[in-house]
């Protein structure tokens, strides 16, 4: 499969769509919306501020947990009509925790009802949901140990075999060390099934721990087992560096090694996004940083083997995003979460990169606009964050791009440190068509993480890994989104985690689809409120 | 004279923990959990100078030259408030621009270390001004514990009068820097204009990262020195003269270096890896030297007097040897070895180390080298065996040398097994290190 994969993308190096290079409209409807949320704290919120979104009422609307730091979190069921203006409506979840840095949702004991990962400053939680948007703390009954760190990062797969979740935490600075932090970066946490059982054993230590800020299950070689990819700050860790790490079933965790062709890299990671933007059926991965950031695409194979080594294509592909853009300033960026979709629904994913200063740091950027990269047919990008509207000047951190009120356009939420999160409507009128679908199987892992949804379009192949993690400490569950161009069908399938491949199907195009394992794609529509 | 190599095997390795031993008191009192012990002004100057280690990596400006010049200016700070005292000689008069001192009160009580954290306290917090939100926070809590554990037991017009007296000489110290050319770098250094040399053989970006597409700090060069007369004053030959020709003296420095680095030992590529001291990830190189010499001082319990002189004088060599180098740099603009390798001999070529962003000739890592391993050796001995366990908090080890001279040549040559320095750069930034650290080792502290 690998070389029939690295064949067809030497074939393919370009895949244009009908809409391409328009430049999305978004409208900022924060105030309207009903959100109000502010990622507060000082110092221990330096990092962290994240969003979960999900869709906990059943509706199909994606609701929304919102990390407010040294303040409680704060939920926002989604109120919008489709095709609507974006609405929330605040509620009691049970998830209004303080301390929260960031949150991922996951359905860590397969009922086919969300649950919570909170990411906190001291001990994590697990939430359990009840259904109805209402939560309850489960460390206990889980046998989830909370730890006491400043956690910033996770990731979630399923091992083979395993009936419940493996779940990776990223932990950062020693909190209490005052004079000399540098260094003491705490472990990171590996909190595997317990044999046997829907509980979880005790976290294993991913011993050397680098200060994590993202991580991601991604079976990067297409193996089938996917290994975890951990993006570290290099402001805290002494002889550290960006790590893969083997996790194979039944085996401790290892160290991708330089002998396994594992390249040294040293950046101030704070966020991983992935796709696969070659048509390779391989994942691309952004990596945020401050000034350049990095895009990273594997290397063809050496002497038949395929290593995991990437070439830095940002600069080719122009998506350094290494200084503001707009404002005047010309000091250096500060970029955390990074997300790829497709804005305009032209077949090419788009990058959006949230920004913001540290705290007071000088020498970057004080006012420091979002980017939204948008793909050309070409394979480059071009910035249009103050075109498209989403080019704040608040201090950005986690983010999301969804589609809020389900009209095919993909929405943007970003929070802000000390300053409220924003939400913006994507309002493109010249945008192409869509399709967005969402991946359901029996047993245990019911949201299929470490599924790849395939759509063809042309002649080309879109390819996303259904991955729980990555970006800066935000994640989402629900509708997998995907422009089509001009297109007004599409051929769909999925590789379902244990890597059986479903079958083709053809959906029409402006439409939802659930793709249960075994059955033809079932069509969806939201209902009138 | 006592070496470390004369030690016997345990007080070696005790040694190596005395450099944090005084950090860790400061720790666990803050906790209550040892007895207060009052700091003398050696500690302070030792921890306030272990905390300018950290803030050099971790802060994003502090490329070798600007690391450089913190450590001359912070190092001339604490030998000045020493001076005070009236022990050691000024060095008013003898570093270019740098007037006297404020004068003590005659007759009047002082605390040597209160005035030491007081002087460092200032000049840490002004020229790290910049530092991020954990570099403040750090600077904040040292400076509130040693302010707090120096103070103790003193009267409050001796305390009062000894803060005034430190932070005077340290504004004092500040205000000569402000008008030296590099009180202000922007972008990290890196000029938003510049345009580049198209002759053959000249300097050409290395990286894909956009900021490094211009050199880094061209104008470092035109800075005022300061124990030297100028950044001309320790000129260089030039390199050969550059030839794409197979057999030239060019392609074969080139090609020394591009089989070298295909053959290289785990030796050679260890050494590499040692003296990579890279910028915002290291102490960098001059950092690397100050915590050697910093080491040493630790470890003989080296009085005040000693340690303000070491640091001052090692400070400028360093400072100087960057003004001096970055003139020579940017006079000769010369290719790395990375394009032109990839240009002339192997077009997928991959040296171990990343190339700096700015031109080759001569070695700025040699330069300096030379310079500390003269005022060391002056200062020490020509035979003076010693531990340099500067990144054994990186994984990296210990490296044992048996003179100064020895680490500095294989600082040196570390720059050829990583790939990123011709030979001459090499043995031509040795010598010019050598000789800009004379100036260095000229100055007068004692009478």
């Amino acid at each position: 499969m690998r070389r029939t994969l690295l064949a067809l993308s030497a074939a393919i190096c370009v895949a244009p769509g009908a809409n391409a290079q328009a430049i999305p409209s978004f409208v900022e409807e924060t105030e309207a919306s009903g959100i109000d949320s502010v990622f507060e704290g000082e110092w221990e919120y330096m990092v962290g501020g994240g969003v979960a979104v999900f869709d906990c009422s059943g509706d199909g609307f994606p609701d929304m947990l919102l990390a407010g730091g040294s303040a409680p979190a704060k939920f926002y069921r989604n109120v919008s009509e489709a095709g609507g203006d974006l609405r929330f409506e605040a509620a009691e979840s049970g998830a209004e925790l303080d301390k929260v840095a960031g949150a991922y949702p996951l359905d860590i004991d397969g009922d086919g009802i969300t649950d919570l990962v909170l990411l906190r400053v001291g001990e994590n939680v697990v939430l359990r949901g009840l259904g109805e948007c209402r939560f309850e703390r489960a460390n206990e009954d889980w046998a989830f140990e909370g730890g006491d760190a400043w956690s910033t990062a996770f990731a979630a797969t399923w091992e083979t075999g395993a009936d419940f979740p493996t779940l990776a935490i990223g932990n950062y600075v020693d909190r209490n060390e005052q004079m000399f932090p540098w260094g003491s970066c705490t472990d990171n946490w590996l909190h595997r099934p317990q044999a046997g059982e829907r509980r979880f054993a005790a976290p294993l230590p991913l011993t050397p721990s680098h200060c994590a800020l993202s991580m991601l299950f991604t079976d990067w070689n297409r193996s089938g087992t996917p290994s975890l990819r951990v993006s570290n700050d290099r402001e805290y860790y002494k002889g550290g560096q960006e790590q893969l790490w083997h996790v194979r079933p039944g085996e401790a965790p290892a160290l991708y090694t330089a002998e396994e062709g594992w390249q040294r890299l040293r950046i101030w990671g704070m966020g991983i996004a992935s796709y696969d933007l070659g048509f390779d059926g391989y994942p691309d991965y952004f990596l945020t940083s401050m000034a350049d950031n990095k895009l990273q695409r594997l290397m063809p194979f050496e002497a038949g083997k395929m290593l995991p080594r990437y070439d830095d294509i940002a600069f080719a592909k122009g998506v350094t995003a290494h200084r503001p853009y707009v404002g005047g300033e010309i000091q250096p960026s500060t970029a955390w979460h990074a997300q790829f979709e497709d804005v305009n629904n032209d077949g090419l994913v788009d990058l959006f990169v949230a920004k913001g200063n540290v705290w007071e740091m000088p020498d970057f950027a004080r006012r420091d606009p979002n980017n939204l990269l948008i793909q050309k047919p070409d394979g480059t990008f071009f910035e249009a964050g103050d075109k498209a509207g989403v080019a704040s000047m608040l201090t950005g951190r986690g983010a999301a791009l969804a589609d809020f009120n389900l009209d095919g356009l993909v929405d943007l939420v970003v929070v802000n440190r000390h300053d409220k999160a924003q939400i913006w409507r994507n309002a493109s009128a010249d945008a192409g068509r869509w399709v967005q679908v969402k991946v359901e199987q029996d047993g245990p892992n019911r949201d299929a993480v470490g599924a790849w949804i395939e759509v063809r379009r042309g002649d080309v192949i879109m390819r996303r890994e259904a991955t729980s993690g990555g970006g800066h400490v935000s994640g989402q569950t629900g509708w997998w989104h995907f422009g089509l161009g001009d297109l007004d069908a599409a051929e769909i399938r999925v590789i379902w985690p244990d890597g059986v491949e479903g079958e083709w199907a053809r959906v029409a195009a402006d439409g939802f689809y659930v793709l249960a394992r075994n059955s033809e794609p079932v069509a969806w529509t939201p209902s009138d409120r | 004279m006592l070496t470390v190599h004369d030690m016997p095997n345990e007080a070696r390795v005790n040694r190596i923990r005395l450099f944090l031993a005084a950090l860790i008191m400061l720790a666990f009192s803050a906790t209550g959990a040892l007895a207060q012990e009052r700091p003398g002004a050696d500690q302070v100057l030792h921890n306030w100078s272990r905390m300018v280690l950290e803030l050099v990596r971790h802060t994003p400006t502090y490329s070798p030259p600007v690391a450089s010049r913190a450590f001359a200016y912070l190092g001339v700070t604490a030998y000045e408030a020493a001076a005070g005292a009236g022990t050691l000689v000024s060095l008013a008069g003898q570093l270019n621009g740098l007037s006297p001192a404020p004068e003590r009160e005659a007759g009047a009580a002082y605390d040597e270390a209160v005035v030491m954290q007081a002087a460092m306290a200032f000049g840490v917090r002004n020229f790290f001004g910049n530092t991020g939100p954990t570099g403040q926070r750090a600077m904040k809590a040292m400076e509130a514990r040693l302010a707090e554990m120096t103070a103790a037991g003193l009267a409050q017009d001796v305390i009062a009068r000894s803060v005034a007296y430190g932070e005077a000489v340290g504004a004092h110290v500040l205000a000569w820097s402000m008008e030296d050319g590099g009180a202000v770098v922007e972008n990290m250094g890196f000029p938003f204009d510049h345009a580049l040399n198209d002759k053959p053989g000249a300097w050409a970006p290395t990286s894909l990262v956009v900021q490094q597409q211009a050199p880094l700090l061209p104008k470092w060069g035109e800075n005022r020195s300061f124990a030297m007369p100028t950044g001309a004053s320790c000129p260089l030959p030039p390199p050969p003269a550059y030839s794409e020709e197979a057999g030239s003296e060019f392609h074969a420095e080139a090609l020394a270096v591009y089989e070298t680095s295909k053959a290289l030992t785990p030796e050679q590529t260890a050494i590499a890896r040692f003296w990579s001291d890279d910028p915002m990830l290291s102490p960098t190189p001059p950092g690397h030297w100050i915590f050697i010499a910093m080491d040493i001082l630790q470890a003989k319990n080296a009085d005040v007097a000693e340690r303000a002189d070491l640091l001052a004088r090692l400070g400028v060599a360093l400072a100087d040897s960057f003004i001096g180098c970055w003139h020579a740099k940017y006079e000769y603009d010369l290719i790395r070895p990375v394009t032109y390798i990839r240009r002339v001999i192997d077009p997928n070529w991959q040296p171990i180390l990343i190339t700096p962003p700015f031109p080759e000739y001569p070695s700025g890592h040699s330069t300096q080298s030379g310079a500390a391993a003269a005022v060391l050796t002056a200062h020490f001995g020509a035979e003076f065996a010693f531990d340099d366990a500067t990144h054994e908090d990186e994984g990296l080890g210990v490296r044992a040398y048996p003179d100064f001279w020895t680490a500095a040549e294989e600082a040196a040559m570390s720059r050829l097994y990583g790939g990123i320095h011709f030979r001459a750069a090499i043995e031509r930034g040795l010598e010019q290190g050598r000789c800009i650290g004379a100036f260095a080792t000229a100055l007068k502290t004692v009478e």
